[in-house]
């Protein structure tokens, strides 16, 4: 006809007047269509499910209601085998099937779906229809309006998966559902009543309500019941809670024992029960069998097949450990200095370092005073903790400060790092430090001291833990309980910087040629010392550690190795620091080769040694032991490419080397300084970062304490997490565990052998009776089920009596049409 | 003193200070705009092609004979992977037993490492599973590595045959590539496929535990969106 006309612009102008429901039906209709549930495109219901429910969801606008339609479904343990045909009557099947099987069950007995619409009627699928959170959907006229559009969108679409809608307030489990195919309608019914029924409260009242409701006739005493009678055990402590004090009476001097303060609390000093349900479980009888109306009951528990238990635990019970732990956990977020705690930040040189010069820090520590027995006379420092209370900790801590102590340190100190049998531990990824050694006791001493006396305590702890260390480094005593060897940075921080200070006093010691058996510097100075001739020929060879096999050098002499220093040993802030300084100069050839230059110190020094202790060499000589492959035989030795190109650094340190042997070298690893280093970093930390230094081992204990508790491991493994975040982490891995060890402990108490929610046995029983006093008070909870199979479907109905009264049902009846 | 303008490298900022350390520093903090950061690590014995291999990565040259690498050197390159900008800090140590100490100390931190050997130098090849030892040893517990037979170019003085390349990365259940920084063969393989296994890893961990990487070191964007990534922090 009018071909010229434009027909886009004509069909894209709508003549209809599509009203808002219109609308709201269109687009139930478009999800479920893009959700792919109508009943050609689903698949069958059979074949394995795991336990797992995924679900999706869209947000859905009706006039000022916002609505969230949402689909859920229970995961397959494997994908299904598509080739089976899917029909209406296989759809309704699986349904019935579903209803049946779930009536074994009760109403309370959930499957961790969204909704408990899938426990109570057995569905593996269901979509749901909610109102947004804050408006309920409650008016009358608007229910019947919203089921109207899911009938015509389900029909619409033919649907084959139960649609239902969330009614009343949101505290009410109160769905509407439905089910149609082309002869059955399924409707799924609740009613929530907030009090009981007169007709509803006993079986009788209740058979007959679901008779009613069935359209089909009932043979008599068909209908099949099951019935559980649920009582409330509120007297818990007859269940002999075995209550555990663990409190700070270590901190009264009468009471004082350290061995109460070694060990971390852990559980619950209180009951954490806060009730005993006992179910008395009828699973199966005919209606005739029991009798229960308003006037006459033959209800007894006593006489119930099955009793099962379930406990409640209170919302909220002190877990001491974590209690412990979390206080520790808050010093986090406080950045004063922990030394101003006592006021002493100032005479410890803290605030400005040059005042270090003038005002001496009170080196002189508690424990030498006690051993010259002189801590009166002398100016000193107060703190709150009590000198009998503090001498015990410290010889605690520093068991090799008396003779004849109780603590001392194990002589192996191990550190374990990895579970030996694959088991893993709880807090496994936090750092550690060797069990039972000077880290762990210090920090689980200032937890416990912390928890007892507050931040003053913790600080006084940490002040004459320091001035200890600080005295022992003064005297070139060895720090006790900690490691052997540079620092390890698979422990603690707090650990590697003792196992730094201990090097520094090891070095010490071996400067003052204290240490019997040990070394290549005593020989070499000796050994100079004893030459008449005070200089040295140049080519005179020092500092031979051994041959180099039977190697020699370009011309000719055998090569030696060379003693060589130790890269200087550094703790992992130290290395980040490091690090953080070569990110910095950036990646390009400038940046790479002031970075090679920062790095030769000890290339070179190696260089020097190599030089002393083979007068003559060359280059490649040094190559041939230091970077073999860098070495060609040719003409008796020769540098590879690499190192013949111009301006490389190893030809220039090599140039730029005198022949000095290691002892004579200035020092790669500055002792003094790195120990006053050392030691002011412990003097100068803040509260959090104090911290965060004794955290690691108290967490640990922790673990180990709750792995002796009986909780059998961890399950997490971390990496590439913070600092803080792994403190959080592992806090409430321990806080998970003793919760579960407490409610495992209340378990076994009330339970004995028996499983929760599994039947009790004879012993249990009598138990458990014993317990409530030799009788049940009134049921606190009345569920029954009814069921039965009329000529069209499996009908099913339950009640749940409590305060309120909840009705459930599904029931299905034949659409015919005339 | 003398005003330094860095011009060269396409930076605008100009800064007027004697010290090349401030000026470094603040390009570094106008470089912060990426939504993860990798730190990887080659490492392998002395001679393999190592630092061949970043260069020809990082810059995309190659020379025949670098340096012997002194103690360690890095290299950064930022790559995209699923919309997402992965800065890549790329370490690269130096082979020499002497340095073993020194290099191992920033083993820690690593979330990937690149273990290396030479095809033509059956040593290298033997000291691949002290190397895992040494991996095992210092670094953390989930960083990944990818075994690398470098120098196939030089097929004619193969001494280390693919399948006992392969067989070894089987059997320490890693992934294995045979590849020539000179040539250019696998090279981007190789990185591609390491950050691909880190961000796996990390969004396994994620799945099983979904607070745990939440405001991770420097990874910690990865549970955030990118908001506003594209826009801020650039200065160019």
């Amino acid at each position: 006809m009018n071909e010229e006309i434009d027909e886009y612009d004509i069909y894209h102008q709508d003549f209809t007047t599509v009203s808002e429901w219109e609308v709201f039906i269109a687009r139930i209709e478009e999800v479920l269509n893009e959700w792919r549930l109508s009943k050609s495109s689903l698949t069958k219901l059979s074949g394995e499910y795991t336990k797992k429910w995924t679900s999706k969801s869209e947000e859905i606008q009706f006039q000022s209601n916002k609505f969230i339609l949402s689909y859920h479904t229970l995961e397959r343990a494997k994908s299904p085998e598509n080739s089976e045909e899917t029909d209406d009557k296989s759809f309704l099947l699986d349904l019935h099937n579903g209803i049946w099987e779930s009536t074994t069950n009760f109403i309370d007995d959930l499957d961790g779906s969204p909704f408990p619409v899938s426990s109570w009627y057995g569905l593996k699928r269901y979509i749901m229809l909610c109102s947004y959170s804050n408006t309920p959907l409650v008016d009358g006229n608007l229910i019947k309006l919203v089921m109207s559009t899911a009938n015509i969108a389900f029909a619409n679409i033919d649907c084959g998966v139960p649609f239902f809608v969330k009614i009343r307030e949101h505290w009410q489990p109160t769905y509407l559902g439905f089910y149609e195919d082309s002869e059955h309608k399924v409707s799924f019914d609740t009613i929530h009543l907030k009090r009981i029924s007169n007709q509803c409260s006993h079986l009788s009242g209740l058979v007959s309500l679901f008779k009613s409701k069935i359209a089909s006739p009932v043979a008599l005493d068909a209908v099949v019941v099951s019935t559980k009678f649920s009582y409330e055990l509120r007297e818990v402590d007859a269940f002999a809670w075995k209550k555990r004090t663990q409190s700070n009476e270590f901190l009264s001097v009468d009471g004082f024992d350290v061995k109460k303060l070694l060990e971390l609390p852990f559980g619950s000093d209180k009951n954490p029960i806060h009730s005993v349900l006992l179910n008395a479980i009828w699973p199966k009888f005919r209606e005739c069998a029991i009798v229960d109306s308003s006037t006459f009951s033959e209800i007894d528990p006593l006489m119930a097949p099955t009793w099962t238990i379930t406990l409640k635990m209170r919302d909220t019970f002190n877990c001491q450990l974590s209690e412990t732990i979390n206080k520790v956990m808050d010093l986090l977020d406080n950045n004063n200095l922990l030394m101003d705690t006592l006021g002493l930040s100032k005479s410890l040189g803290l605030v400005n370092p040059l005042h270090k010069i003038t005002e001496a820090p009170i080196t002189i520590s508690k424990l030498v005073k006690a051993a010259m027995g002189q801590s009166r006379h002398m100016t000193d420092f107060k703190g709150p903790i009590a000198d009998e209370l503090l001498m015990p900790l410290l010889y605690y801590v520093f068991p090799d400060a008396v003779e004849d102590n109780t603590f001392n340190y194990p002589e192996q100190l191990e550190v374990e790092f990895k579970p030996v049998d694959g088991e893993q531990k709880l807090c496994g990824y936090v750092k550690t430090s060797p069990e039972d050694g000077l880290v762990w006791r210090v920090s689980v001493t200032a937890a416990r001291l912390f928890d007892a006396g507050g931040l003053p305590y913790l600080a006084h702890l940490w002040y004459e833990f320091c001035q200890e260390l600080q005295y022992r480094w003064e005297h070139s005593i060895l720090v006790p309980g900690v490691a052997e060897g540079a620092p390890n940075a698979r422990t603690c921080l707090l650990h590697q910087k003792l196992q730094l200070l201990n090097c520094c006093i090891r070095r010490a010691l071996e400067g003052t040629g204290s240490v019997p058996g040990n070394s290549s510097e005593d020989e070499f100075f000796d050994c100079s010392e004893g030459e008449n001739d005070e200089q040295l020929p140049w080519d005179r060879p020092v500092g031979r550690l051994s041959r180099f096999g039977d190697a020699v050098m370009k011309n000719g002499a055998p090569l030696y190795i060379p003693r060589t220093q130790d890269p200087a040993p550094k703790t992992e802030d130290q290395l980040e620091e490091d690090a953080e300084l070569m990110v910095r100069l950036g990646d390009d050839a400038k940046a790479s080769e002031l970075r090679a230059r920062m790095m030769s110190a000890s290339l070179l020094s190696d260089m020097e040694a190599f030089k002393a202790a083979n007068p003559g060499a060359e280059l490649c000589d040094f190559v041939r032991w230091y970077s073999p492959r860098d070495w060609k035989p040719d003409g008796g030795g020769a540098l590879g490419d690499r190192m013949l190109l111009p301006g490389n650094a190893w030809a220039e340190a090599w140039s730029v080397a005198r022949p000095v042997p290691a002892a004579r070298q200035r020092r790669l690893f500055d002792e003094t300084r790195e120990a006053e280093q050392v030691l002011h970093f412990l003097r100068s930390r803040s509260v959090s970062s104090a911290a965060e230094l004794l955290l690691p081992a108290i967490l640990r204990a922790g673990a180990v304490k709750a792995h002796e508790e009986g909780v059998p491991h961890g399950s997490t493994t971390l990496g590439g997490v913070d600092t803080r975040r792994t403190f959080e982490i592992a806090a409430r891995e321990l806080h998970d565990a003793e919760r579960e060890a407490c409610r495992a402990l209340c378990l076994r108490t009330v339970l004995g052998t028996s499983e929760e929610g599994k039947p009790l046995d004879v012993a249990g029983r009598s138990r458990v009776l014993g317990a409530a006093g030799g009788a049940l008070p009134a049921p606190a909870r009345r569920e029954f089920t009814l069921r039965v199979r009329d000529c069209v479907a499996p009908q099913a109905m339950r009640a749940a009596l409590a305060s309120d009264m909840t009705i459930i049902g599904a029931f299905t009846e034949r659409v015919v049409c005339l | 003193m003398e005003t330094i303008h860095e011009h060269s490298n396409n930076n605008s900022i100009e800064v007027e200070d004697e010290m090349t350390g401030d000026a470094k520093w603040q390009k570094d903090a106008a470089d912060q705009n990426f939504d993860y950061m990798f730190k990887l690590l080659i490492i392998g014995n002395s001679s393999v092609g190592k630092t061949s291999f970043l260069f020809r990565y990082a810059d995309d040259s190659f020379t025949s004979a670098f340096v012997s690498t002194v103690g360690i050197d890095f290299k950064v390159k930022t790559v995209f992977r699923h919309d997402k900008r992965v800065k890549l800090q790329i370490w690269d140590t130096a082979g020499q037993e002497r340095y073993r100490t020194i290099t191992t100390a920033y083993y820690r931190g690593a979330m990937g490492f690149i273990l290396m050997y030479d095809i033509t130098n059956e040593e290298s090849f033997n000291s691949v599973q002290d190397w895992v030892t040494q991996i095992k040893t210092y670094s953390w517990d989930n960083a990944q590595v990818i075994l690398v037979g470098n120098k196939c170019d030089m097929e004619e003085e193969r001494v280390v045959s693919t399948e006992r390349g392969m067989q070894l990365a089987e059997q320490l259940g890693v992934e294995f590539y045979e590849t020539s920084a000179k040539e250019n063969i696998y090279v981007k393989a190789v990185f591609e496929r390491l950050v691909d296994i880190i961000c796996d890893k990390m969004s396994e961990s994620l799945d099983s535990e979904p607070a745990m990487l939440a405001g991770g070191a420097r990874g910690q964007r990865l549970t955030e969106p990118a908001q506003g990534s594209s826009t801020t922090n650039c200065n160019c």
